[in-house]
């Protein structure tokens, strides 16, 4: 893991050689929606378990605009980030004021809160049958409906994320997240308003995930009711722990097994949540600390490095 | 005016209902400080093996009386298997792992029961109402708020009157203090597990009848169950029925003349004392 870039290169240009071009773009799509996710859950020391909130609004919002108003794909992209920024800063403003339990409660309340208008809000969202029919316009002469063309455009997107994000993370932004996470107290005392960082985490968090919102509607022509529940909050946390939230990359490498295990197992067997249920009780119980750590101790076993003996 | 006064009635019997789910989960996360994502999931269990007990036994009460005990059993299990090793890891894979196993008795659920709901009778002496001079009420309906008052009230007995309750209220408010004292914090936390878990059962068992059964109806209670959690604080018994009854209502006398936001309602209600009151009803961290 020497040049982590490098093997994200290698990996988007490999990846639809393994997997279906629409599974592989789903699976940037999921990074970049884990990035957000990890800056809060990773960076901050917050567990959000209401991402979904923001992820659907954007896709129900940008899809409708496309939809009906036949908006060009960037302006979707501005959008859906606009909405999910927006739609955090409403969450986060009540979540960021209760910590610890309270706050990953809340979170998932509020979650429900959007789940369930969207539910009754058929007229707009389709109710449980989605909001079909949500086109990927061509633009600047790039036919966006070739699977390859969309997964190049999700990929570079992707690419833009997490240089992004990887600025973000290595600004005095990301060190004070940081100081945060290991002492809200503290960070307090220094001067930090920790609310308003917190919530500054939850905003850009939000943007992330409407991005990845407006993408995945574009990617499948259709907002599924789910895209808005607590299955993809969920989700997107399951990703980031089985990757490990330890460190930037740790989102990524969990989308990918995430998404390319749940995409092939939910076609074998309609109950294989059953199974996922017992994969995380098991990890949990014997495997913590996910992907990356297992890597660095299954590298570190091998050759011993000092400084981690030195822990 | 009659049907407002009805649906207020519904509202208050639902909010027990909440109050006890609240009260259960409020035990659990309070006394051993983890998110518990598995409590809908009990409460979904404790319903429909309440509808196969009873069902199999021919005899609601009975059913009524096993059925949440079968989930007190599976809470001491779950605690004492997999949670008691969890104490010392983050939240983050204290939540894997219970909503793993919501998953999996979720899906669980589907395997035994089937993914269609289906409805259970009250048994017969419950069934048909009862007049009450403003208007006509469900027998089974009035049964439960007064089942449900009942264990509040047993709960509030024990946690308030007895030595067992106080430590268990300690635990809440300083788990090493009590640990110090020489007070077994392990055997706290197995306990307070089975009793939120018996909560959870038995107010699946009570909903059965009102409602039904259904595989999505645990993860529907679980938000709620958080809902009361957060307005009525960890541990606080009053602030949890306080917040059942108010969310209850509220659901109730909106679905009376918009049923289409009735469930979207309770969590806006939260959203609306949170943004006035963001320390919850009773103002406790």
């Amino acid at each position: 893991m020497k040049n982590p870039l490098l093997l994200v290169l290698i990996s988007i240009v490999l990846l639809p050689l393994a997997v279906r071009p629409a599974i592989a773009s789903e699976i940037w799509i999921f990074a970049i929606f884990g990035l957000g996710l990890n800056l809060l859950l990773g960076y901050t020391g917050l567990l959000s378990f209401g991402q979904g909130t923001f992820f659907g609004s954007a896709a129900y919002v940008a899809g409708w605009l496309l939809k009906y108003y036949g908006i060009n794909v960037f302006l979707a992209l501005g959008v859906g980030m606009g909405v999910g920024a927006l739609s955090a800063l409403a969450v986060g403003y009540l979540c960021v004021q209760r910590s610890g339990l309270y706050f990953i409660m809340l979170t998932f309340a509020l979650n429900q809160l959007f789940y369930f208008v969207a539910y009754q809000w058929t007229s707009v969202t389709g109710g449980e049958d989605g909001m079909p029919g949500v086109p990927r316009p061509a633009m600047l002469g790039i036919d966006f409906s070739s699977p390859l063309v969309y997964y190049a455009f999700v990929s570079a997107i992707f690419l833009l994320s997490l240089l992004l994000m990887k600025r973000i993370v290595e600004s005095p932004l990301g060190k004070i997240l940081v100081a945060i996470r290991e002492n809200e107290v503290r960070a307090g005392a220094v001067g930090f308003h920790v609310p308003r960082f917190k919530l500054l985490a939850f905003v850009i968090g939000g943007a992330f995930s409407g991005l990845a919102g407006v993408l995945y509607a574009m990617l499948f022509g259709i907002v599924p009711l789910e895209s808005i529940s607590f299955v993809t909050s969920g989700n997107v946390v399951f990703a980031t722990l089985i990757g490990g939230s330890g460190s930037l990359y740790g989102p990524i490498i969990g989308s990918v097994v995430f998404i390319w295990l749940s995409e092939s197992m939910s076609n074998v067997w309609a109950r294989w949540p059953l199974l996922l249920g017992v994969a995380f009780v098991i990890v949990v119980l014997f495997f913590r600390g996910g992907v990356v750590e297992a890597w660095d101790r299954l590298f570190s076993r091998r050759k011993i490095s000092p400084s981690r003996s030195a822990h | 005016m009659n049907l407002l006064f009805g649906q207020i009635l519904n509202g208050i019997a639902t909010g027990m209902l909440y109050a006890l789910m609240g009260l259960g989960l409020s035990l659990i996360t309070g006394v051993l400080n983890i998110p518990n994502f598995a409590h809908g999931a009990l409460f979904a269990v404790g319903a429909y093996l309440l509808a196969t007990v009873s069902g199999y036994l021919g005899n609601f009460w009975l059913g009524l009386l096993i059925a949440p005990f079968g989930i007190a059993l599976l809470g001491l299990a779950i605690e004492y298997l997999g949670v008691r090793r969890l104490y010392a890891a983050g939240h983050d894979y204290q939540l894997l792992f219970t909503f793993g196993l919501a998953l999996i008795l979720s899906e669980g659920i589907i395997l035994v029961w089937g993914p269609v709901g289906f409805s259970h009778l009250p048994p017969p002496i419950l069934r048909g109402g009862v007049d009450l001079g403003f208007t006509f009420y469900p027998k089974y309906r009035l049964f439960v708020m007064a089942a449900a008052g009942l264990l509040v009230v047993l709960t509030y007995l024990f946690l308030e009157k007895t030595k067992y309750g106080a430590i268990m209220r300690a635990g809440i408010e300083n788990k090493e203090m009590v640990s110090l004292l020489g007070i077994d914090i392990h055997k706290l936390f197995t306990v307070a597990f089975a009793l939120g878990a018996y909560l959870a059962g038995i107010a699946g068992a009570l909903t059965a009848p009102i409602r039904g059964l259904s595989p999505g109806m645990g993860v529907d209670m679980l938000g709620i169950a958080f809902v009361v959690v957060a307005l009525g604080g960890l541990g606080n018994l009053l602030g949890a029925i306080a917040a059942g009854i108010l969310i209850g209502v509220a659901q109730a006398v909106v679905a009376a003349y918009w049923i289409e936001a009735s469930t979207a309602v309770i969590f806006a209600v939260m959203a609306l004392v949170l943004l006035v009151r963001p320390q919850g009803l009773f103002g406790i961290r």
